[in-house]
C-alpha cells in the first residue's frame, strides 16, 4: 500500500488503565491482566460484554531460559478473553517486532474492517525471579549455533555493538548518554505507577556506574518488572459517545529488514536504512511529517535507542543526536525542547515495552495527564523496539 | 566440583561441515551452487539469490577481515566465559558485507578501531570443538 492509510483518525483510543508497575507483583501476571483489563473497559465507558475484539503481542522478552506460560509469564488475547468470559468475534496476536504499535495496527484494522467494534489491547509483562536474561546452555543449537559459543549473546552485547559504531563515528560521549537516562528517569519520577516514581537518577550517579557491555551500563537498560497496560479502541464515531475526548490514530508503520545477518546482529548501517524507510512509511500513511509531530515518545528499552529513533525520523540530523540531547534538546521541562522522553520512558517506567510512549500519547491528547498535562501537545508519535525491526503510531488530538 | 565449560556448539545437517572444519582451525563457509554467493549462517533459501535448492557446497575461507564494531563484555549471560573478554564484529575480505562476530584473542587491552585489520584465529573450548576467533593484524 502506498499513499495515506483509508482509516486515518477513523478509529480512535477511548480508554485505558495501568497496573502498578513493581519488580514482582503479589498476584500472578494473568490476574493483574484480568483486573487492569476490566478497569479499561470501564474507563471507556463500556461493560465487558461490549469488547468483542482483544489483540496483544505476547512475547516474553527474555533471553534466558524462563517458561513461557500462559497466564503465568505471559497473557495472549485468547486468554484473557476467556477469563473475562468473552467469547470474541476477534482475538489475535501480533509475533513480529514492534510490539505494542504491531498491535495497535491490527486492533485499528479489525475495527476499521467492521470485524469487531470494541478492540481491548493489552501488554502484560512479567519479570521472573532469578536472573533475567542469565541461560545456563550448555550446547547451543539452531541459529544459536553461530554465535553463543564465541559468547555472543543476549540483548547487551546486540545495543552494545551499534553503539559502539555510534560512538566511534561520531564522537558521542558517555556525558550525553547520561542526559539521555537522566531525562528518562526524571519524568519517570512524576508518574505516580513508575517503578523509579520518586527516584530520579543523577548525571554523577550514571557516569560512575560500572559498564556491563562497553559501552552499555545497567543503567542503560530498563528494569524488568511486572507490570500490565491495556487501552480500549473503537472507530471514531463511537466514540463519540464516550465519556473520554478520544485519540485518533492517525497513521502506522512497522518495517522488517532483508539483510541476512548473524542472530542479533543489528549493525548501526541497518538500522538506520531501514529506519528510515519505517519512518518513510510512518509519513506516508499519517499523512503529515516530522515537523508536525510536537509529543515524539521515542523508545528507550536501551538508551541509544534514542539516538537512532531520533535520527531516523528526522528530528535532528544523522549522527547529532547526541550533540542536541548535551544542549538540552530533548529537556521535557524547556519550552523549546523536543520532549522525546516526557513519558519518562521504559527507562523511567520499567521495561513496559513500549507502553509507556503510547500511554504519554493517549494521556496528552486527551487531556488526562493531570499534573503533568502539557498545553498544546496536538500530534503524537509512540515507537517501540529498534527503528529497523519494529514500529510507530502516530495518534492526533483531533481529526484531520 | 568444576566449573562449567562454555556452550558448546550443536551441529546439524546443515552445519556439520563448518564444524568439522572449524575443529581442525579452518574456516569454511556455506556458497550457493546457484549464484555462488557466500551465505553466512547457510539459510534454507539462499538469502542472495532466494534459491530454496541453493545445494551449498562449504569453501575454504581466508578468514580475515576488518573490525566493524565490537564490546568488551563484563558480565556475561553465558557459563564458562572469563571475563571481561572483547568481541568483534568482522567484515570478511572475501564478500562485501559478509559478517562473523568472534571473541578478539588480544584481550580488552587491545587498542581497537574500526576498520582495524584483524586475522582468523580459533578457540580450542573443549575436545574436538573449536570456534572462530579474531586476532589484530598489527599484534602478530
Amino acid at each position: 500500500m502506498t499513499g495515506r492509510m483509508a482509516s486515518s483518525n477513523a478509529v480512535a483510543v477511548v480508554g485505558y488503565a495501568h497496573s502498578p508497575v513493581c519488580r514482582h507483583a503479589a498476584s500472578t501476571l494473568g490476574a493483574v491482566t484480568v483486573e487492569t483489563a476490566r478497569a479499561a473497559i470501564a474507563d471507556a465507558g463500556l461493560t465487558v460484554p461490549d469488547v468483542d475484539g482483544f489483540v496483544t503481542a505476547s512475547m516474553f522478552p527474555t533471553a534466558g531460559a524462563h517458561a513461557a506460560v500462559d497466564g503465568i509469564s505471559l497473557v495472549s488475547s485468547n486468554w484473557l478473553a476467556a477469563h473475562l468470559g468473552v467469547n470474541p468475534r476477534y482475538a489475535a496476536g501480533f509475533s513480529g517486532f514492534g510490539q505494542l504499535p504491531g498491535s495497535v495496527a491490527m486492533a485499528v484494522n479489525a475495527v476499521a474492517s467492521g470485524a469487531a467494534d470494541y478492540v481491548l489491547v493489552h501488554r502484560a509483562l512479567h519479570n521472573p525471579s532469578g536472573t533475567y536474561h542469565a541461560n545456563p546452555m550448555t550446547q547451543a543449537a539452531g541459529d544459536q549455533q553461530w554465535t553463543v559459543p564465541q559468547g555472543y549473546f543476549g540483548p547487551l552485547a546486540m545495543v552494545a555493538l551499534p553503539y559502539t559504531e555510534y560512538v566511534e563515528r561520531y564522537g558521542a560521549t558517555r556525558e550525553a548518554m547520561a542526559a539521555v537516562v537522566v531525562e528518562a528517569r526524571k519524568n519517570g519520577a512524576r508518574i505516580p505507577w513508575s517503578h523509579w516514581h520518586g527516584s530520579p537518577l543523577s548525571v554523577d550517579e550514571y557516569l560512575s556506574e560500572p559498564l556491563l557491555s562497553d559501552p552499555i551500563c545497567r543503567l542503560d537498560c530498563d528494569i524488568p518488572v511486572d507490570g500490565v497496560a491495556c487501552f480500549v479502541l473503537t472507530s471514531a464515531t463511537r466514540a463519540r459517545d464516550l465519556p473520554h475526548k478520544p485519540v485518533y490514530v492517525a497513521g502506522y508503520a512497522s518495517g522488517s529488514p532483508v539483510r541476512h545477518r548473524l542472530p542479533l546482529h543489528w549493525p548501526l548501517d541497518d538500522i538506520m536504512e531501514v529506519g528510515r524507510e519505517t519512518a518513510r512509511r510512518l509519513w506516508e500513511s499519517a499523512g503529515i511529517g516530522p515537523r508536525e509531530i510536537d509529543l515524539p515518545q521515542l523508545y528507550d528499552g536501551f538508551s541509544p535507542f534514542v539516538y537512532f529513533w531520533m535520527e531516523s525520523l528526522s528530528l535532528c540530523p544523522p549522527g547529532e543526536a547526541h550533540r542536541m540531547i548535551l544542549e538540552g534538546g530533548i529537556d521535557s521541562d524547556r519550552p523549546d525542547a523536543v520532549p522525546v522522553l516526557s513519558g519518562g520512558g521504559a527507562l523511567g517506567n520499567g521495561r513496559m515495552h513500549g507502553v509507556p510512549q503510547m500511554l504519554e500519547c493517549y494521556l496528552q491528547l486527551s487531556g488526562r495527564a493531570g499534573d503533568r498535562q502539557r498545553p498544546g501537545a496536538t500530534i503524537g508519535l509512540a515507537c517501540h523496539s529498534s527503528p529497523h525491526f519494529g514500529g510507530a503510531v502516530v495518534y492526533s488530538a483531533e481529526p484531520y | 566440583m568444576t566449573s562449567p565449560g562454555r556452550p558448546v556448539p550443536l551441529p546439524d545437517a546443515r552445519s556439520q561441515p563448518f564444524w568439522d572444519a572449524a575443529a581442525e582451525h579452518r574456516l569454511v563457509l556455506a556458497r550457493c551452487a546457484r549464484c555462488e554467493q557466500l551465505c553466512h549462517p547457510p539459510d534454507a533459501a539462499c538469502r542472495h539469490c532466494g534459491s530454496t535448492d541453493p545445494d551449498f557446497s562449504y569453501v575454504p575461507v581466508e578468514g580475515g577481515g576488518t573490525i566493524r564494531s565490537w564490546t568488551v563484555i563484563r558480565q556475561s549471560f553465558l557459563q564458562g566465559f572469563d571475563v571481561p573478554f572483547v568481541l568483534v564484529d568482522v567484515e570478511l575480505a572475501v564478500q562485501p558485507d559478509l559478517r562473523l562476530i568472534g571473541r578478539l584473542v588480544d584481550g580488552p587491552d587491545a587498542p581497537r578501531s574500526l576498520g582495524a585489520p584483524v586475522r582468523l584465529a580459533f578457540e580450542d573450548v573443549a575436545p574436538g570443538v573449536a570456534v572462530p576467533a579474531f586476532a589484530l593484524e598489527a599484534a602478530s
